[in-house]
This record gives structure tokens, sequence and C-alpha cells, in this order.
């Protein structure tokens, strides 16, 4: 059974993660992990000291239960920069600060990492409204590029051609051909998928309630460090670690919200999308890592979640995930495995590791944290107590 | 002039747009500034508001506008509820009240709740969206702080048939230290008048050494209103100015809230992701009718249903109730 693990501050409780239904349980990596918990409350995701957070968790994880893969997201600069006006000087020291996190991670834990940035981040120039058009438009969750729009009228058509932002409108089945779908992905497609310009945005269904500072470029490459092997395109990087897993103990890190332009140590950019699609950071960016599969059908822009959002849905808690992708790196490793991050919902759903650790934050209100339990692994237990 | 619509009754004139900078004086007559300028709609389930004892299951297009009446300390939508109403228009989408309705019938939405911010600084608004919505047959609910004045609590209850009313403490000490507004007396009067002939769910959020003491004084009101009614007793979040405030401890909570359920059968203490106090039971039998998770702030949901006619299978027991069990994709009639 997967198990779901929910920490509030002061109070624990335990759930099967596919039903969210309550459960008893006991075993040796539950009380690790609860222990664990318990004393590391989750600081915010606006606040610096989330970062140290992910980094002392990871360790923790390390030194008690020795996993030889780990999957790291420093999320909080992307968070702070989204949301807030900031100067180069603040920024610096966020970007900075992250950074320094990582490295401080693999220096003690002697992980051969390979750190990747989600791209770069630009001011936001204008937005489309899009809430007028006779179809309905919906922006994917913080998605700020694309815009779907089911059932769009003539009267749209003109209306969007007219929006200055606008880059293209692609129809669902160039969408699919183009991207390599099959014909089943239609469903999940819109009719029409917008493209904003770059620094544009769109403004309808779901997008943000909150005024946005930044949103992320049109990031055609990221920055990518690592001494493991050549890296051309974010799909790479997944089998990499996988062939590098054989024989050594392997650290993915995401370092969100950065990317080419503040990334600090030697990078490789690294082609992050396909054709005229880039990723944004988000499930589709995790995904395309951690998978090596790219992700465009998945989660399409424009996902309506909320047809299949009924009392039945599984994974209740994690939000419009209804499945965790078996491609990823934690269920085709043998080994133990551990992913740890400021970025909620991700780390479970798109690392498939052993013991996920994240804050559980949704619309950046923190309501503590969350650890998903995938399987049980033997392990040594270290009767030394925790930091 | 003076402003009618909540008990600050705020004077409006030239560019005095009062404490919640929505309205304004035109031509003897008393405006909106912005009408028919939201500031969100997206999808919902109805107990994540929440309303857990009103149209089950449904869907809710949730919207929103801008400002309060309110100062809350430790409000948690305070860039909405808080900035100020004219920078954020590039923010805002101007959609017509017949709009907002087609909205919501384009995404199967069974009912429009209001829940960002507070409902009596867009009245004219909202009046004209309910009356466009009742056409459809969509019903409405609303999140209010209630400190709305006698006619302008009328205006609620005629938009709205389902309301969630903020009763943040018995004690206008606390209104005043809390949230500026000087006196809970308009408050206790506008939940018993709304009670009387709508339903009425009340929320209290609870602050660690300010208002816990003060829970079973509010059950006891509460149940002078309604015996049934619907109380959500919230794990408050401290956010905004309140930010470092320790988070209150649900295991001192719980003898409290089982002191208060002899009051108020249906108490519910939630705003926390994994609670155990979300379920509802029969009164007559304890057997468990409805199962609901709760995901913290804002998700809550339901699991499971097991009251057809809001009645115990067991023992035939009424459970109150706004409506019946509506299927998350059941089509809107
Ligand atoms: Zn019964």
């Amino acid at each position: 059974m997967e198990l779901g693990i929910f920490d509030v501050r002061e109070w624990q409780t335990m759930v099967n993660l596919s039903t969210g239904r309550k459960v008893e349980y006991d075993s040796p990596m539950v009380r690790l992990v609860k222990k664990v918990m318990a004393q590391h409350p989750y600081p915010g995701d606006f606040e610096m000291m989330g970062n140290q957070w992910v980094t002392d968790l990871a360790l923790e994880l390390v030194r008690n239960y020795d996993p030889g893969f780990v999957f790291l997201s420093y999320s909080q600069p992307y968070f702070a920069i989204r949301f807030n006006p900031m100067a180069p000087e603040k920024w610096q020291a966020l970007v900075d600060n992250a950074l320094t996190e990582a490295q401080r991670f693999i220096e003690e834990s002697g992980f051969i990492p390979i750190i990747v940035g989600s791209g770069d981040m630009i001011p936001v120039e204008g937005y489309m409204d899009v809430s007028g058009l006779d179809g309905l438009a919906v922006c994917s969750p913080w998605s700020a590029h694309y815009e779907g729009v089911f059932h769009p009228s003539e009267r749209d058509l003109e209306y969007v051609k007219s929006l200055s932002g606008l880059q293209r409108l692609v129809y669902r089945e160039e969408f699919i051909r183009e991207l390599g779908g099959k014909p089943s992905d239609k469903d999940r497609v819109p009719d029409w998928v917008l493209v904003a310009r770059e620094g544009f945005t769109f403004k309808g269904m779901q997008s943000s309630l909150r005024p946005l500072a930044r949103i992320p470029a049109h990031n055609q490459f990221i920055p990518v460090y690592s001494k493991l092997g050549p890296i051309k395109t974010i799909t790479d990087v997944s089998p990499l670690i996988e062939e590098n897993l054989k024989t050594h103990k392997v650290a993915l890190i995401m370092v969100e919200g950065i990317g080419v332009k503040d990334f600090t140590l030697p990078f490789t950019p690294v082609v992050n999308g396909f054709s005229w699609y880039t990723y944004e950071p988000g499930e589709s960016q995790f995904l395309a890592l951690t998978t090596g599969q790219h992700q465009f059908f998945n989660y399409p822009p424009g996902l309506q979640y909320w047809p299949d959002d009924n009392e039945n849905k599984p994974y209740p808690f994690s939000g419009y995930f209804n499945h965790l992708d078996e491609n990823a790196l934690g269920f085709r490793y043998n080994g133990r495995s551990i992913a740890v991050g400021n970025r909620s919902m991700l780390m479970h759903a798109t690392s498939g590791a052993d013991i996920a650790l994240e804050c559980f934050a949704r619309n950046l209100y923190n309501h503590g944290t969350m650890a998903a339990i995938l399987r049980e692994k033997e392990f040594k237990e270290v009767s030394r107590s925790l930091l | 002039m003076r402003c009618n619509y909540c008990e600050w009754r705020c004077e409006l004139s030239g560019s005095k747009y009062g404490i919640c900078k929505m309205y304004h004086e035109q031509d003897g007559e008393i405006q909106e500034r912005f009408p028919y300028q939201w500031s969100t709609y997206t999808v919902s389930h109805i107990e994540s508001f929440p309303f857990y004892h009103a149209y089950p299951g449904s869907k809710s297009l949730a919207i929103g506008t801008v400002g309060c009446n309110f100062d809350c300390q430790y409000c948690s939508n305070a860039f909405i509820a808080k900035g100020e109403p004219d920078t954020l228009l590039e923010h805002l989408f101007y959609l017509t009240p017949e709009k907002v309705v087609k909205l919501a019938l384009q995404t199967g939405c069974h009912n429009i709740v209001f829940n960002v911010n507070e409902p009596t600084v867009s009245i004219p608004s909202l009046l004209e969206l309910s009356r466009a919505a009742r056409q459809e047959g969509l019903a409405m609910g609303c999140l209010t702080n209630g400190y709305t004045t006698d006619e302008a609590t009328e205006l609620l209850a005629s938009a709205f048939s389902f309301f969630n009313i903020s009763l943040k403490s018995i004690s206008s000490d606390f209104y005043r230290k809390y949230t500026r507004a000087p006196n809970v007396e308009p408050i206790l009067r506008n939940i018993k008048r709304l009670a009387a002939n709508s339903h009425v769910e009340v929320v209290t959020p609870v602050v660690p050494n300010v208002n816990d003491h003060e829970l079973l004084e509010i059950a006891r009101f509460l149940s002078s209103a309604n015996p049934d009614m619907v109380w959500h007793v919230f794990r408050l979040l401290p956010e905004y100015k309140m930010k470092e405030l320790r988070y209150p401890s649900i295991e001192a909570l719980i003898p409290v809230l089982e002191e208060a359920r002899q009051l108020l059968p249906y108490t519910y203490f939630h705003n926390f992701v994994g609670s155990d106090w979300v379920n509802t039971e029969c009164t007559e039998c304890g057997t468990v009718v409805i199962e609901r998770l709760s995901l913290g702030c804002g998700g809550d949901r339901l699991i499971s249903f097991d009251c057809q006619d809001n009645s115990c299978p067991e023992c035939g027991h009424r459970i109150p109730m706004l409506g019946g069990k509506i299927e998350w994709n059941q089509e809107v009639v």
C-alpha cells in the first residue's frame, strides 16, 4: 500500500495515498519519516529558509535510510520571484542561497549531482484577457505561456488573432501531430492551444489570482551541471542517471526559477522542449526529467482537471495527478530512493521515490509537510537520534 | 452621504470611497466603483468553502471581487482583500452577470459561491448576478463577515440562499483589536436574521490564547440561533500581520470541541490536512452518514454520502441539509 503522512505541526496523520482513507500502520520506514517530519516544520514557500529545509531533510534521510538515488527540488527562488518584485541584489541572494544549499547537500552526502535550472524568469510585459471568449478558455495551473480554448466560435477566432501578445494559435490536430501524440490524446487536448509571445501571459479561468511579477521566459535551453556525460536535451537526463546508478549514488537536483542567465555553476545549455514547445516550471518539466519521455499529453495546456475530480478520484491528496508515472526514475531503480523538495505534489507525483518528503502548500499557503511512502524497502536502522 | 451597505456607514463623497474603497457617491446615489469586475472564477467542490450541509457533492463556480470592510490581522487573502482596488484593475475580469452564469454552465457547475473577499463590497453586481443565476436555476452562496446593515442583510438574503458567516469571536474587544470593526453586535444580529430564513453555516477561526476560551460561549449563542447550526471551527493558518503566531494545538482543542458538540451536534474542526473531525454522524444513532476529506484550507471534498433523502440509513433520523446530494458530473437542470 502507498502511504501518505501529513504533519501539520504538533499533529500527524496517515492515509492510504491512492484512496485518501485513514490507515493505521507502523514500520521502521514510517517511524523514521514521522520523526524527520516532526523535527522539521516547513518555513513557507517564500522563505529562504525553505532551501535549507530541503538540504536538512535530505541529509537526514541519507544518513538514516542510505538511498542510492536522490531527487531534490529547491523551488523557493521560483515562488519568490514569480510573485514579488525584487531588486537584482535580492534576487542574486536567492539564487546564491539555493545553489549553496544544493552544494551543501552534495558535499555532505558525497552524491554525484546533476543540477538542473528550470529556466529564466522575465518581467510580465502584458496580459491577454480571454475571459470574454464564447468558448471556454482554461489556463493550466501555473502556466503562463499556454491557454487552452474549448468549443471556440468564429468570433473568438477574430478576437484571438487581434491579440498583440499572441505568438501562435495551434489547432488540436496540429498539436497532436507536431508533438508526436496518438489519436486518443485528442480527448485531453483543447480545440485550440494559444501560445503567448515571450513576456506575455493569459488571463482566464484558473489564471493566477495573485498579481504576477515575473513569468518564465520561453526557455529553449536550460542550464545543466553534470560530470556524468553528455546531455543534449531534457529527456537525456533520466537514462543517463539510470545508467550511472548501477555504479554510483546519484542526485538529480532541480533549482527552480534559475536559467542560463543566472546559473553560477559551470553548465551545458540543454534543450528544454521539442519543436516550438518549451517547458515551463511544473509537472511536465519534472516528468520529462524523471521519466526521460516528453510530456505534452498527460497534462496538456488548458487541462480541465475537474471532470474527473469526483468522489472516487484516485490520489485525492495529489491535486490533479490521478496516477503516479511508473516511468519515473524511482520506479525503474531497484535500490533505495528518496525525493525531497519545497515543491508540493510534484516530489511524490513525479519522482517515483520510495520516500518523498515535500511541503504541503496549496496556493502558497503553508499547511505543513507531506510524505509519501510508495514502497517499503529494507534499510539498516541507525540507532543514534536525529539532528 | 453615508453608505448604507455595512455597519461602518462610511461618509462617501468626492474621492472618499469608504473603508472598503469599493463605493462612491454619484448624483446623490451610492454606486459601485468597479461593477462587474471579478478577481477570479474557478471550479471547486462545495465542501471546500466550506459548506458541509448544502448541496453535498456539487460543483461550484467560485468567484470574487476585490476589497473588504475588515482589516483582519491574519487575513489569508490580503493581496486581494486589502490591495488598492484601482491598482488591481489590470488583474480583474470584466464579465456581465449573464457571462458569469454562462461560465458556470460551461463548466458544469451546479451553483455559484462568492468566496474570495467580502460580498458586502459588491452588492449591486451580486444582486444582478443572482437574478441571472436564478433564471438558469443556479443557487448562489457566499462567505461573509456578517457586518452588514439591516437593509444590506435583506439584500444579501435576496441574492444568496446559503451563507457561511465568519464569527471570529463573541467579544467586541476581539473585533476591535483584530479586525478593526468596533462591535460584534451587528454580526450576532445578522446571524440570527439570516439563520431564520436561509441556510447558514458559521466558521470560527481559533487564535491561540486570543479566542480559544470563547468557544463554548460561541456554541451557546449559535445554538440559540439554530440548534442544528453547522459550525466549522478552523485551525487558523496565521498569515498577513500575524504570520509569526504559534499554530493552535489540535489535541488541546479536542475536549472543548467535544463539549461544544453537546450544544451543536454539527460541529466540525478542520482547516488542516487530514482532519478527523469532518464527517457527519447521525445525532440519534451515531452512524457515520457523510464522509469528507480535509485537504486544509480550500480543499475539502466529499468521499461518501450514505444518507439517501438526507435521512440516516439506520434509524431514519433527518440530517439538516439544504438540497440533496448532487453527483459531481450531474447535468445542470
Ligand atoms: Zn441514525
